[in-house]
């Protein structure tokens, strides 16, 4: 055979060993990828999955806020957000023209985005539901009109420091919608595309949606009526009067229900970053603007405290009669000031009120005689009245932000101290602490919560959550409480109160009328606190009225915005009670 | 004509090219704007490769025997012309541009080897079994595989044209005791290798060259998914995703821009993702079978020669299957290897065409009894 080996069996034999050597090999990799691709399966399918899988969340609706009667004090606007998806885009130019003419913005603008290659280029959110109906009627390719929600406030600037208002991710930012954030905001439900490693959607894989849960809708004590009229009676006061500020609040004395809750200047809620007309932005520092928009937000009825003067004299004068320190029928001597260790502290009529009673000593308001009863009850005492009325805790009200009250540490009250505290001075609380506090007394005794919530329910209108606050019982005896009411119907029947009368309504209340610090600034808060029906009150209301030009007595301006108030009111709150039973 | 072999061979292009149009027209279409841009040119080199393959097939096999020298002293010649004229592709210079059309010089090489060594074998006679000749063989191989491995930076390539060699060794010498030693040879340094990589890597010796990495990789590849083992990681993605029954033909996701290139030498992960366990394990079998069949035509070749070049045509598509799917599936350290007949690729897929012309040719010296 030319010089060429033959075939021998040896050649075969090992051909057939190499046969079944790379069939063993192969039997081994195939075992291999029955490992990888039974056993492992489940967890390179989930490792891969992941790398696919693009997550897209959808915004749940917030919940409303809803008041006393229905009315929607905060709802949600559909908006759109146009973007476009480059991959599926069909005719560049027409979608440069169409947007660009729609949304108002420059071809170039739009042509940028149109033309950048990503999964999905926003053109521009927040547009109008119209447009963004109209883009989407046009059926361009690759264009796509999302519908998102923001917060709207049907009324403005109406409660707008207790509703507060939300930021771009519709969070709360300040007031109820921050309080009730939980409730509001609701679970964002979340779509699932699969997309190619530059994040393209591939439309054939389909999608996984996780459908929203709107938030919850949040009903509220707050009455529109009364609140649109103490708003209306306090800007009258703030213009007539040139004050800094008028606060009014409006309160169920008997469980804390707030009904109305006004604090001009308020700010509109749909706007709530710009600055009070008058301020041009662009002329403030970022921090001072900021600053500007906080104090423009600040709630005075919760976020600021001040000396509450002679109506603190309802505190006072309940815990001496508690205490038994002093009875109705007692008869004081006032010669127009009193003596307290070396110093003379005048009471407001100069002459003084000469002899008179403690129902008398009330109605006129008279410093000596409520001297005289701090003293009789004693520091410590008083101190733990104090403690027991609730003064010296916050109310717990659902707004954040609440001050506490700025009190004299109780080793730190001397005589001179004693005295001024006796008739509202040398201390700061909350308008609310004092409401709040004037309420329990007032009302047999109950230190109630003061709130907005009653109630948060789900969308479709089930489920109802109702809220429960703390009551505090027996904070003064029900005689007491009696006694309280008793003297403060005389106050506004024949005292100082009686601008504050209601024809045809037992009112109680008292006035105040304080000095703001610095003494001698000639800076005054005129206040007045009123409760109707007396014997028992089913509304109570504080307004105060800060650094009125003219004059400034308590009685005198702050009295008349609580009467007209309740002549309004009453009748109405009377027809809606009615109306329920 | 051997009409299974062909039967066979014919439905591996054919189910290759269904795979490489499905794993490449995704990111063609983006990239280039025609998805078919890649199947149009593994269509156009399979035309070309079975042109050549019939007209090989046509050519009585002794023909090539004139050519041993030439086959062996070409080779040297394509692979040192890499040096002045090389071009370069994806980081690594292998292909020589001859008249408009690329060529994978290492492809090249392995027919060389198989026809050189076949011819040189038979010459040599009983001096093959002496431990002078089985040296000469090794060396003359060794020379081209080093080559490879220096000049085209091919460590797969190098090492297949030595395991043909070896494989061919192995047929042509009776005894067992030099091969078990070889093989024994080779486990220990591939342990001691990996030894000191893990070891260097413990002692946190940044300076390991790229092949150090990819054994590091290969033992832990999610602890390099960002660099050396991402090919890898993505490929046993897409190979676990898949499943017993895959996400169907064309459902891959992870040709989608996850895999890089994935219609090169990772293509058998697609085929795991698309088709599943039971796609993979068929592709093997098709192999397997390939394998049977040119043992067959091995062992009743008229003569040794036809024999040879059969076992090494044999060796080279077996070692190239064996070492692909282990890649793939990240049972070996990853080295760029592409699956026969199926993997895109123009000079692989002529070549390995011509090769079967070459076992064709030999077939059809068998008389019809033999089979």
């Amino acid at each position: 055979m030319d010089g060429r080996m033959t075939h021998k069996t040896y050649h075969r034999n090992k051909t057939v060993t190499i046969f079944f050597l790379c069939s063993l090999v192969l039997l081994a990799l195939a075992g291999r990828l029955l490992y990888l691709m039974v056993f492992q399966s489940e967890y390179y399918t989930q490792k891969a999955r992941e790398l696919h899988e693009r997550e897209r969340s959808i915004k749940a609706a917030r919940g409303r806020i809803i008041d006393a009667n229905g009315k929607i004090l905060a709802d949600n606007k559909t908006v759109c957000t146009v973007s476009v998806i480059h991959s599926q885009i069909t005719d560049a130019d027409e979608v440069v023209e169409v947007l660009s003419k729609e949304l108002d913005l420059s071809e170039e603008y739009v042509r940028k985005r149109v033309e950048k290659y990503s999964s999905i280029e926003k053109i521009r959110s927040n547009v109008d539901k119209a447009i963004g109906d109209d883009i989407r009627a046009k059926g361009l390719d690759g264009v796509k009109v999302d519908e998102d929600y923001k917060r709207y406030y049907p009324y403005d600037s109406l409660a707008s420091k207790a509703l507060g208002f939300t930021g771009g991710d519709n969070q709360g930012i300040i007031g109820l919608e921050v309080v009730y954030e939980e409730y509001l905001k609701g679970e964002p439900g979340t779509i699932l595309t699969v997309t190619d490693a530059k994040g393209v959607e591939q439309a054939e894989e389909g999608e996984e949606r996780v459908e929203p849960i709107s938030g919850r809708d949040l009903y509220i004590s707050l009455d529109i009526n009364i609140q649109s009229y103490a708003t209306q009676l306090a800007k009258q006061a703030m213009e007539t009067k040139e004050a800094d500020r008028v606060s009014i609040l409006v309160m169920n004395p008997q469980n804390g229900e707030i009904l109305a809750m006004v604090d001009v200047p308020e700010f509109d809620l749909n706007n709530p970053y710009t600055l009070p007309s008058g301020m041009d932005a662009s002329a403030f520092s970022e921090e001072k603007r900021q600053e500007l928009l906080n104090a423009m937000w600040r709630n005075g009825c919760i976020n600021d405290t001040y000396e509450p003067g002679s109506t603190f004299k309802i505190v006072t004068a309940a815990a001496g009669l508690e205490s038994g320190a002093v009875k109705t029928t007692d008869t004081f001597n006032c010669p127009g000031f009193i003596m307290v260790e070396d110093r003379k502290i005048r009471c407001h009529k100069a002459g003084g009120h000469g002899t008179e009673n403690f129902v008398q000593g009330t109605m006129n308001s008279c410093n000596p005689v409520f001297i005289t009863v701090g003293q009789r009850i004693g520091v410590e005492r008083y101190y733990s009245y104090f403690r027991q009325f609730g003064l010296l805790d916050k109310t717990g009200i659902d707004l954040p932000g609440e001050a506490g009250t700025i009190m004299h540490k109780m080793e730190n009250i001397g005589p001179v101290e004693l005295a001024t505290i006796s008739f509202g001075q040398s201390f700061q609380i909350t308008p609310i602490q004092l409401a709040t506090t004037a309420a329990s007394i007032v009302n047999g005794g109950r230190r109630i919560t003061p709130h907005f919530a009653v109630r948060a329910v789900l969308a479709d209108g089930t489920d109802s959550q109702f809220f429960t606050y703390p009551v505090r019982h027996n904070v003064v005896s029900d005689e007491t409480s009696a006694t309280m009411r008793y003297i403060l119907e005389q106050v506004v029947a024949e005292g100082s109160g009686k601008n504050g009368a209601v024809e045809g309504y037992r009112v109680g209340g008292k006035t105040a009328t304080s000095q703001t610090l610095p003494r001698g600034s000639g800076k005054y808060i005129a206040s007045f606190l009123g409760f109707a029906p007396a014997d028992n009150p089913q509304v109570l209301a504080l307004a105060i009225i800060h650094n009125p030009q003219g004059t400034y007595y308590g009685g005198q301006i702050a009295a008349p915005v609580v009467k007209q108030l309740f002549e309004n009111i009453l009748p109405y709150l009377e027809e809606k009670s009615y109306n329920r039973t | 004509m051997d009409y299974s072999l062909l039967f066979i061979v014919l439905f591996l292009v054919g189910f290759g090219m269904v795979m490489v149009f499905s794993s490449s027209s995704y990111e063609a279409n983006l990239e280039l704007g025609d998805s078919t841009s890649y199947l149009r040119q593994q269509l156009f080199a399979s035309i070309l490769g079975l042109v050549a393959m019939i007209v090989v097939s046509n050519i009585p096999y002794h023909f090539w025997e004139r050519f041993a020298m030439l086959a062996y002293v070409g080779s040297i010649v394509l692979i040192l012309l890499i040096i002045p004229f090389g071009h370069t592709s994806g980081g690594a210079t292998r292909w020589l541009y001859i008249a408009g059309v690329s060529l994978q010089v290492a492809e090249v090489a392995k027919l060389g080897m198989i026809v050189f060594l076949a011819n040189l074998i038979c010459k040599m006679g009983k001096g093959i079994q002496s431990n002078k000749g089985f040296m000469i063989v090794l060396a003359l191989a060794g020379v081209v595989a080093a080559l490879i491995y220096l000049i085209t930076n091919n460590l797969s390539s190098a090492i297949i044209v030595m395991a043909i060699a070896i494989l061919m060794l192995f047929v042509s010498c009776p005894d067992y005791k030099r091969f078990f030693m070889m093989g024994f040879i080779v486990l220990v340094l591939a342990a001691a290798m990996i030894f000191y990589v893990v070891q260097s890597a413990e002692a946190h010796v940044d300076d390991l060259d790229f092949r150090g990495a990819r054994i590091l990789a290969w033992l832990d590849p999610e602890a390099y998914a960002s660099d050396t083992g991402f090919q890898t990681l993505q490929a046993l993605y897409a190979i676990g995703s898949g499943g017993v029954l895959g996400k169907g033909l064309g459902q891959s996701m992870q040709k989608r821009g996850f895999l890089p290139e994935a219609q090169n030498d990772m293509i058998f992960s697609i085929i795991c993702e698309e088709l599943g366990l039971f796609g993979g394990i068929a592709v093997i079998v098709m192999f397997l079978l390939l394998i049977w069949r040119l043992m067959i035509i091995a062992n009743n070749a008229p003569d040794l020669y036809g024999a040879l070049l059969v076992v090494g045509v044999m060796g080279h598509i077996a070692v190239q299957v064996i070492l692909n799917i282990a890649v793939v599936t990240n049972t070996i350290p990853n080295t760029g290897i592409s699956l026969p007949f199926i993997s895109y690729g123009g000079s692989s897929v002529m070549f390995l065409l011509i090769e079967i012309g070459l076992v064709l040719s030999v077939a059809k010296g068998i008389r019809l009894k033999d089979l």
